[in-house]
């Protein structure tokens, strides 16, 4: 199986360097002009040598006209949950529906006990994040009646006001590995976003866990389909195949093509700085990989 | 009541969520108005709006000139040091125009609702103080310890500073009571205080709160910038009438903003048409001359130099300057190879202002004065200890005015991976060295070993013409026909003698080239130099390499890379002339590609410079790499005393310049021979003994600091010449912040 059948997006993930200051602003709308579908940015606040990610997308979405925009991913534990849910309302209104919410339930404590923020064990991190879920969906659906209440073990909303609502369903996006955010991500999750360079074992590992979210998805009477499978991918154009992602783009087609026909996974995010590479990845891959899985799935 | 403020005019929008385009449209429009400011109401409990930070950034990516402030800022719902980053990143990202007005919180039972935490009043100005010192100290990057603050509130406990904000980003505070006045006074830069708020008189007493505060912390009530919010329906009529309700305010009341809040574009326009300008012309008569230029917070000026006269800085130089306690300092204090400590960094833009900067530097005899282009010099110090560095970074204009006669403007501030990519397109090239992020200034006044070298010859034999500022501020151009013999000096000599504001230059014609990079086990370095230089010289001129050996590793053998530039498209051609050097020595690597010299020269780092320490290094010329030399050379690399040794092939067309054509003498050689170390008596020790197989030395490489080395640089003739023209053009050793030739003694 799993082909879910979601329509394919091609991104690129990118450092977001401080300095100089639009380096990543230049890649970002070096891929929206290519026409890739996403540019997304990790976000480590205490890390001096990068933006702040919020900051950084913000601006980098009044730059650009049509990509779309996620924290690859947000590190939940040193930002607001109902103050984050309205930031990115906010950022999806003004953009014209162009933002997805990249969650990471945190990493890092040391740092963020160092900022300030509350150290949590990855069990307890687990469940504040589905509790800020709770939170930011509670806020979006400003059409439901009463206000945001959740009651949470580490994150409470008494009374707070819904809205605003953005300007699409804003999907919620898990990198996830172990089995309790697997399990959260099929639960709950509007995508998973994984990076191919952490799967221990390549990507062969990805039927284990897409099994894991999509047992989660139904033990909580959810299609598996209700989640996009997203994967970082590192990888190198070069004249000749050397290994996975390290060849000509039409090797990387057929890599990619078969990770969705195999493995499901509609969402390819590649790790670059390099303008070059986002033009190729962009007129090459993309289109190709498309018009493969078109032809697979046309049977 | 007067606080010498620019009068400056902003406006107040609201942030309506189901509206995002009208809000954005009327930011813009504040912009193409002429308002200084746009500011933006932050709930983040209000449904209604926009997140006002989201908003705002977004902003910054429609507008180019206006500050962008939230107006203000609900600190309870944001955390401290994340907002100090993300500070960092909008005011970077705009390039400088954030200004972060805080207030301590209020509707508290919204907050709350949020999740977030209720203080009460006394406790929520303790937390903003707590906030204030967060924020400053995660912008402080000069200083390189973690944050340690541990209040009541917050705890930042081991956090890296930085990034660093764009400009010194002022904290404005929204304050009413007589706590927050007096924090405000205390740690503030602005009081930001809407005037449908206020009861008559209550602008006076906050301002007297505010200045005792600010004396009582060692302040310039000065320094604090009076802000008000102001209704656009706050009166109706002709826009006489607003000047006369708001003149007082700024007279008596020392007002320097004024923030209209309104969402109506007529009213909008009309106050910029009407009342802004009016105002503007009324305060100018009532208060004439009183506006001051921006006062540094006395945080900043606490970390002045002794002996700098710090309010004289020349007007035009002022706003550029960088001092010790300024937003940039960290990026400008040192250079690439060496630690510095600078008391002020004066950044000219223009020929007039180096020579105002240098008038400036010249009332301040007794400090180290340096000047600094790309900030790669290593004989040329660039920076010093409490002394004035004239940085002409700035000045780095690249100008291909004659393609047909390949005649090229350059700025010295310009950088040699800049100048390869402009000169690219028109098919030309202009040898320089062998990084790309070495400034024009240092590398041309005094030779310039690069990779087009042998073919073309120097970088000063491409020079024509130079225009400079000389030590008595006087402005000359020098070439063949005029001023000739300084002409002579600049080149080789040039740091001695002045600032170069402009070199005009003939640029080689240059097509793709071959470049390779090979990777030899060094294990036999003396047999691997001896085959490399004896392989160089007889190799056609289109071949330049530089060989770049390390010393031997713990348990590996040493490794040598040599970097070569063919000046030929033609791939067989390019192979021809490299067959010969991969058979120096066991290959470990290679690559081999047709690229242009600007991609070879694209390889710097945007990084700024952060070295520590001073450099040691050596330098000197060989005719040839003989066996004896080659030998020494390997007892060198093994004694432990250098980490680095390289060697350029020079010769070729740079031996076609006769010797004394200019102050670079060092015609014949074939190699240039550079190395680093750490211990400058060890080094000195070791390379002194090679001294058999060497001549002379590049000036620009050379640190040792004993006399005799003026004599290796320069043969006599030239030195008597140079000396001489130092006592002409620089009697009192303005310039000897370098490698520097002491002007000859005159008697009278």
């Amino acid at each position: 199986m799993p082909d879910y059948g979601h329509d394919l997006l091609f991104g690129t993930f990118v450092t977001p360097s401080a300095s100089p200051a639009h380096h990543a602003v230049d890649l970002a709308v070096a891929a929206d002009r290519a026409g890739l579908d996403l540019v997304t940015f990790q976000d480590h606040p205490y890390q001096p040598r990068f933006h702040d990610t919020w900051t950084l997308m913000s601006y980098v979405a009044s730059r650009t006209e049509r990509i779309r925009l996620s924290g690859n991913v947000l590190s939940l534990p040193l930002r607001q949950p109902a103050v984050l849910a309205r930031s990115a309302a906010s950022l999806d209104l003004l953009s014209g529906g162009r933002v997805e919410l990249g969650l990471g339930a945190g990493a890092f404590w040391d740092a963020i006990d160092a900022m300030g923020g509350r150290r949590l064990s990855p069990a307890q991190a687990v469940v504040a994040l589905e509790e800020a879920i709770a939170i930011m969906r509670q806020i979006w659906a400003a059409d439901q009646p009463g206000g945001v209440h959740v009651k949470g073990d580490y994150y409470a909303a008494d009374g707070a006001k819904r809205g605003p609502a953005p300007a699409h369903d804003i999907g919620v996006w898990i990198g996830a590995y172990k089995p309790k955010m697997l399990a959260l991500t099929g639960k709950t999750a509007d995508g998973w976003l994984p990076s191919l360079p952490y799967l221990p074992g390549g990507p062969a590992v990805l039927g284990d866990l897409n099994e894991r979210i999509d047992e989660a998805a139904a033990s909580a009477g959810r299609s598996p389909s209700d989640i996009r499978r997203l994967l970082n991918i590192n990888g190198r154009f070069g004249d000749t195949s050397t290994s996975l992602l390290n060849g000509p783009p039409d090797q990387w087609a057929e890599e990619l093509a078969g990770l969705t026909l195999e493995h499901g996974i509609t969402g390819f995010v590649l790790a670059t700085d390099d303008e070059y590479t986002t033009e190729l990845f962009a007129a090459e891959v993309a289109p190709a990989t498309r018009e493969l899985v078109a032809a697979e799935r046309r049977g | 009541m007067h606080y010498g403020h620019a009068l400056t005019f902003g406006t107040f929008l609201t942030p309506t969520a189901t509206e995002p385009a009208r809000v954005v449209s009327l930011a813009t429009r504040s912009e193409e108005l002429g308002f200084d400011l746009v500011s933006i109401q932050d709930h983040p409990y209000q449904p209604a709006h926009l997140d006002a930070w989201t908003l705002l950034t977004w902003l910054a990516g429609r507008t180019r000139r206006v500050t962008l402030a939230p107006n203000v800022l609900n600190l309870p719902l944001r955390d401290p040091a994340v907002l100090a980053g993300a500070a960092s990143s909008l005011d970077r990202l705009s390039g400088g125009r954030l200004a972060l007005a805080l207030g301590a919180g209020a509707f508290w039972k919204a907050i709350g609702a949020m999740g977030g935490r209720t203080l009460s009043p006394g406790e929520s100005v303790t937390a903003l103080s707590e906030a204030i010192d967060i924020i400053r100290a995660s912008w402080d990057v000069g200083d390189e310890r973690p944050i340690r603050l541990n209040g009541e509130h917050y705890r930042v406990d081991g956090a890296a500073r930085g990034p660093e904000p764009a400009h010194d980003v002022p904290l404005w505070l929204g304050a009413y009571k007589p706590r927050m006045l007096r924090l405000l006074g205390a740690k503030g830069d602005g009081w930001v205080v809407t005037h449908q708020l206020l009861r008559p008189g209550q602008l006076a007493e906050g301002n007297k709160l505010i200045d005792e505060a600010a004396v009582a912390a060692g302040r310039d009530p000065r320094e604090i910038r009076r802000l008000l919010n102001v209704s656009g329906d706050f009166l109706g009529g002709p826009g006489e009438a607003w000047v006369d309700a708001l003149l007082p305010l700024v007279v008596e009341d020392g007002v320097g903003t004024f923030i209209l809040a309104t969402d109506d574009t007529a009213t909008l326009e009309r106050f910029a048409g009407e009342v802004a300008p009016a105002l503007r012309e009324a305060v100018d008569r009532e208060l004439p001359g009183t506006s001051l230029p921006p006062l540094r917070r006395a945080a900043v000026r606490a970390r002045r130099r002794e002996g700098i006269a710090y309010d004289d800085v020349p007007a035009a130089l002022a706003d550029a300057a960088i001092e010790p306690g300024d937003v940039g300092y960290a990026g400008v204090r040192s250079t690439y190879l060496r630690g510095g400590a600078p008391g002020l960094v004066l950044r000219p833009r223009t020929e007039e202002e180096v020579a105002e900067a240098l008038a400036f530097a010249r009332a301040h005899p007794r400090l180290p004065l340096s000047l600094r282009s790309g900030g790669h010099g290593i004989s040329g110090r660039s920076t010093n200890d409490g002394g004035i560095v004239i940085d002409v970074s700035r000045l780095n204009s690249i100008e291909v005015v004659d393609p047909a006669r390949r005649r090229v403007h350059i700025g010295p501030g310009a950088r040699w991976a800049d100048v390869a990519a402009a000169l690219a397109p028109h098919g030309l090239a202009l040898t320089s060295g062998d990084y790309g992020g070495v400034g024009v200034g240092g590398l041309a006044t005094a030779g310039g070993l690069g990779f087009l070298a042998r073919e073309h010859g120097l970088t000063i034999d491409h020079l024509r013409a130079v225009r400079m500022v000389l030590a008595d501020g006087s402005v000359v151009r020098a070439s063949d026909d005029e001023n000739p013999e300084l002409f002579w000096a600049v080149r080789g000599a040039g740091a001695n003698f002045g600032v170069v504001t402009s070199f005009e230059f003939e640029a080689d014609e240059v097509g793709d080239v071959g470049w390779a990079r090979l990777v030899f086990d060094a294990s036999d370095t003396a047999g691997l130099l001896h085959r490399w230089g004896a392989t160089q010289e007889a190799a056609p001129r289109d071949v330049t390499s530089f060989l770049l050996v390390g010393p031997p590793r713990r348990g590996r053998p040493p490794v040598a890379h040599l970097m070569a530039m063919v000046d030929s498209a033609d791939p067989e051609t390019v192979l021809d002339r490299l067959r010969p050097f991969a058979e120096i020595g066991p290959l470990h690597d290679q690559s081999v590609v047709l690229t242009s010299y600007a991609s070879v020269m694209a390889n710097a780092s945007p990084e700024a410079h952060n070295g520590h320490g001073e450099p040691v290094t050596r330098s000197a010329f060989a005719e040839h790499i003989t066996p004896e030399f080659a030998a020494d050379a390997e007892r060198l690399l093994r004694s432990g005393a250098v980490y680095f040794f390289q060697i350029r092939a020079v010769g070729g067309a740079v031996a076609d310049v006769p010797p004394d054509a200019t102050a670079y003498a060092h015609r014949s050689a074939n190699f240039s021979v550079t190395t680093f170390g750490v211990d400058r008596r060890r080094v000195d020790a070791e390379w002194d003994r090679l001294a058999g197989h060497l001549d002379g030395l590049y000036l620009s490489f050379e640190t040792d600091p004993r006399p005799e080395r003026l004599a290796d640089a320069f043969p006599p003739a030239t030195l008597r010449r140079l000396r001489e023209l130092k006592a002409t053009y620089d009697p009192g050793n303005v310039f000897r912040d370098n490698f520097n030739v002491t002007p000859e003694r005159r008697s009278h």
